[in-house]
């Protein structure tokens, strides 16, 4: 073997120039490579390996491996999942941001959602997520720091370029001794053939060596493969698409129904007809009469002018007062910006962001009166509650959506509006009209 | 230094009692004694029923430990299990108690209609039952439990009568052959433990819906059956025997699988809990009210953190399942637990309609409980230490034990 080690030196002339890495003893038994790796440990190497065909009992001690780090990784990585999992459905759902954090951007608040009718904040809706986070980043801890821990992938090793070292898949045992070890010396080859290594080869490592032209032109071209996903996403935002999107998902968007503009008989029913009339013995949501003043804004047959605050369901959001309150006006304030801005605007004068766009491109819109038109403002409570509920014109109803005594706090928000844009200097408290008197 | 070839010769190893000493005897006179004791005088001013409720508890916790071992040794057999060998046969001879808990059933099958509300339902429950009753009706109820026992008999006494065939022929071809068995063995057993949680526990709250109810007793099975199988190691080495044989390294492996089946144990049961929890429908939200009110939430809370908190904590490092004193500790920890679970399951009241805030009252422990666990467990305890004292406590023909004797974890 080493003379063929010697051909190999003389002939690196012509191939790229090598440097001595590191020495590999060969070894012919598991247990003579046991009691080999002693000696190397007890010598105080630290930058050397054992290499086996399979895994050999002992042969940790016999190294001096100390205890992986891996669990400690992993535990972190864990520990982090559980927090971020913890984190993310707090401030995504448990958190009000825009009240509570108002200084957050809109992109990075959260939202309240009512899901299944639990609290904002439930623990064992949470579990499943936290506990996900916390197996996936576990797993990832313990996939990616095993890789790195180990130095993998490791594309190449210049153990390999030594021929006697390919057996180690097969028959035989090395232990192999880097030359920067600061042990390292002359006494690392007599150290390994004293201990009963069959043969001691020095590995061989290319100084520097370019990888070939066809790799890099493989890379140039793949790289600009993939900037064509880009340059689509690119082109898709500034280009005007006549046709629909495709729709890939379907979810039963398109399918084939039974509408009063076909003027067609359902053969599912008797009768034919498509929408079903009332069930004997049940009642719709608008006929319900018990308390019309709080379900339907009507005193008999004349709209109500009172908001009904002795209703407990509106005295709970009023955080138990029996009036009209500051708490009542923010819970409105807060549902008017979910449900009514995005048409009526913030301040009520009808010109929100749907309601401009929506005008500008939809013949037969009737775009919404501000809250300060005359007709507007002389309306009782009771009529702005049933405009919420029902609609009115274009605007839909939204009885379905809003909670009942949401739906009243709406309604005392918007008389507040009103009451801000007609007030006059006799709404000022006394104290304060100079201020407002005073010129600059 | 290096272990590598230098297992110990279990040839060599004390591996069997010299007879069975009197440990047994004493412990099948207390077990009769006690169960005889408590079912005629029937301390406390208990009724049939009170004894019967206790009895259902102490017999359905042996009958987990029986099980889990049973599960033991069949995984070992269909995953080609090395390690293992070494702590195999007292698994076996634990779950070969089988026949003594078919005979010990047969309380609960007499007196049927003193546990299960099913048979004799309430104006409130008639309605429901009687969609039930293809299921729930007590010709099938019977055969059930004579199925249960037939297989889990044939599965334990089969496996363990096997592997004390090759003690004597040394024949290898006998593992082979166990190892084939041993897949559709565990969907038996996955079946009839299945149907047992049910027909045992489930039935005691017969208004009730859970589809994952026997994968949580399952869990507790194994759980309990591994824990006992540790003790039985530690009291076997306590005497004598194996001393070398079974090391740290077995005890390890059997620290991981409580650990991994109290976490097992922990999934199921908030699967079935957040299912229930999140869908909110009375029928299925009651089982879990009555164990909230009254004080039944302390045994709830108790449940969360000793069977999972605390020996999740205290046994996720390595170190613990790998010391005799502290892997004692968590096997006696993981039993009682598992003996709370049993209560947390069968003991609280039917939901009454509508059901009050504290109407589930206090928490019902009974001296029969404990005359009760004392019957079953002598008795039990009687037939396991007399069985593993007629045979070798190792399969010491068993073609993979020079593995297990060598076994090491990394």
């Amino acid at each position: 073997m080493s003379a063929s080690t010697v051909t190999k030196k003389s002939a690196a002339t012509a191939g790229p120039a090598t440097a001595p890495h590191s020495l590999v003893a060969e070894f012919a038994s598991a247990d003579a490579l046991v009691r080999a790796c002693e000696q190397v440990r007890n010598a105080g190497y630290t930058r050397w390996d054992a290499h086996s065909p399979y895994p050999v009992h002992g042969i940790d001690r016999a190294i001096g491996i100390r205890a992986t780090r891996l669990p400690v990784l992993i535990f972190l990585c864990g520990a982090t999942g559980t927090t971020i999992g913890i984190l993310l459905q707090w401030w995504t759902n448990a958190v009000n941001a825009g009240v509570e954090f108002p200084w957050v951007p809109t992109f990075l608040q959260g939202y309240n959602f009512i899901i299944s009718g639990k609290p904002y904040w439930s623990f064992p809706a949470n579990i499943p997520v936290i506990f996900e986070l916390t197996i996936l980043l576990s797993a990832f801890g313990a996939f990616f720091g095993m890789l790195a821990l180990n130095g993998l992938p490791q594309h190449y090793n210049p153990l390999l370029r030594v021929d006697r070292f390919r057996r180690v898949t097969d028959d035989r045992f090395f232990i192999s001794i880097a030359m920067d070890d600061p042990k390292y010396g002359s006494a690392t080859r007599r150290l390994l053939e004293g201990a009963g290594a069959a043969a001691v080869e020095v590995a061989d490592d290319v100084k520097e060596s370019a990888p070939p032209r066809w790799f890099l032109r493989a890379h140039v071209i793949l790289a600009c493969f993939l900037l064509i996903p880009l340059a689509v996403i690119a082109y898709m935002r500034v280009d005007k698409q006549t046709q629909p999107r495709i729709h890939i998902v379907q979810d039963m968007d398109n399918q084939e129904r039974y509408t009063a503009g076909k003027q067609m008989a359902n053969p599912v029913f008797a009768d034919g007809r498509s929408a079903r009339p009332k069930v004997a013995g049940t009642l719709a949501r608008e006929d319900f009469t018990q308390d019309p003043h709080y379900f339907q804004g009507r005193i008999g047959d004349q709209w109500a002018v009172g908001i009904p605050m002795y209703h407990p369901e509106l005295q709970k959001l009023a955080g138990g007062a029996a009036e009209v309150n500051e708490q009542l006006m923010r819970r409105g304030r807060d549902r008017y910006a979910i449900f009514c801005s995005h048409c009526h605007g913030l301040d009520g004068a009808g010109v929100g962001r749907v309601a401009t766009y929506t005008t500008e491109r939809e013949i037969g819109f009737v775009p919404p009166k501000s809250y300060v038109d005359p007709d507007v403002l002389v309306r009782p409570v009771g009529h702005l509650f049933n405009t919420i509920t029902n609609g009115i014109r274009t605007m839909a109803p939204h009885g379905d959506q809003i909670p009942v005594a949401d739906r009243w706090a709406i309604v005392a928000y918007v008389k507040a509006l009103q009451r801000a844009q007609t007030a006059t200097l006799e709404d000022v408290p006394t104290d304060e009209r100079s201020r407002m008197t005073q010129p600059k | 230094m290096a272990s590598h070839g230098h297992t110990i010769d279990i040839f060599s190893e004390p591996r069997r009692f010299d007879r069975a000493g009197p440990g047994a005897l004493i412990a099948a006179l207390i077990g009769v004694a006690a169960l005889a004791a408590g079912f005629v005088m029937k301390p406390g001013g208990a009724d049939l029923r009170q004894f019967m409720n206790s009895y259902l508890l102490a017999y359905l916790f042996v009958l987990s430990i029986s099980l889990g071992c049973l599960f033991f040794v069949l995984i070992q057999h269909v995953v080609a299990a090395g390690w293992s060998v070494v702590v195999r046969r007292l698994a076996e001879q634990i779950a070969g108690a089988m026949p003594l808990l078919a005979l010990l059933v047969i309380p609960i099958v007499v007196f049927r209609t003193e546990l299960y509300p099913w048979l004799n339902p309430t104006d409130e429950m008639k309605h429901l039952v009687e969609h039930k009753r293809p299921y729930l009706n007590d010709t099938f109820f019977i055969i059930r439990i004579a199925a249960y026992f037939a297989v889990w008999t044939l599965l334990s006494r089969g496996f363990l009568s096997a592997s004390l065939r090759q003690d004597a022929s040394g024949d290898a071809a006998i593992t082979t052959r166990l190892r084939t068995l041993a897949a559709p063995s565990l969907i038996l057993y996955g079946v009839t433990v299945s149907f047992a949680a049910v027909d045992f526990m489930k039935a005691l709250s017969p208004m009730w819906f859970s589809t994952i109810f026997g994968v949580y007793w399952f869990a507790g099975c194994v759980l309990s059956g591994v824990g006992f199988l540790a003790l039985v190691a530690m009291w076997v080495q306590g005497r004598g025997q194996l001393t070398r044989a079974i090391t740290k390294e077995h005890y390890h492996d059997l620290g991981k699988l409580m650990f991994a089946f109290v976490v097992f144990w922990t999934y199921i049961a908030f699967s079935q809990y957040m299912l229930i929890w999140y869908a909110n429908i009375p029928e299925e939200t009651r089982w879990y009210l009555v164990r909230q009110s009254g004080d039944w939430w302390k045994v709830s809370l108790v449940l969360l953190l000793g069977h999972f908190c605390i020996p999740f904590v205290l046994f996720i490092s390595r170190h613990p399942k790998r010391s005799k004193a502290t892997l004692f500790v968590f096997a006696v920890w993981v039993l009682l637990m598992h003996w709370l679970d049993l209560f947390y399951l069968t003991r609280p009241p039917e939901a009454p309609e509508p059901l009050l805030a504290g109407s589930a009252g206090g928490i019902p422990l009974h001296l029969l409980d404990a005359l009760c666990i004392i019957g079953v467990g002598g008795l039990f305890w009687a037939w396991v230490a007399s069985a593993l004292a007629r045979h070798s406590l190792v399969p010491e023909r068993d073609p993979w034990l020079k593995e297990s004797l060598a076994f090491e974890n990394y």
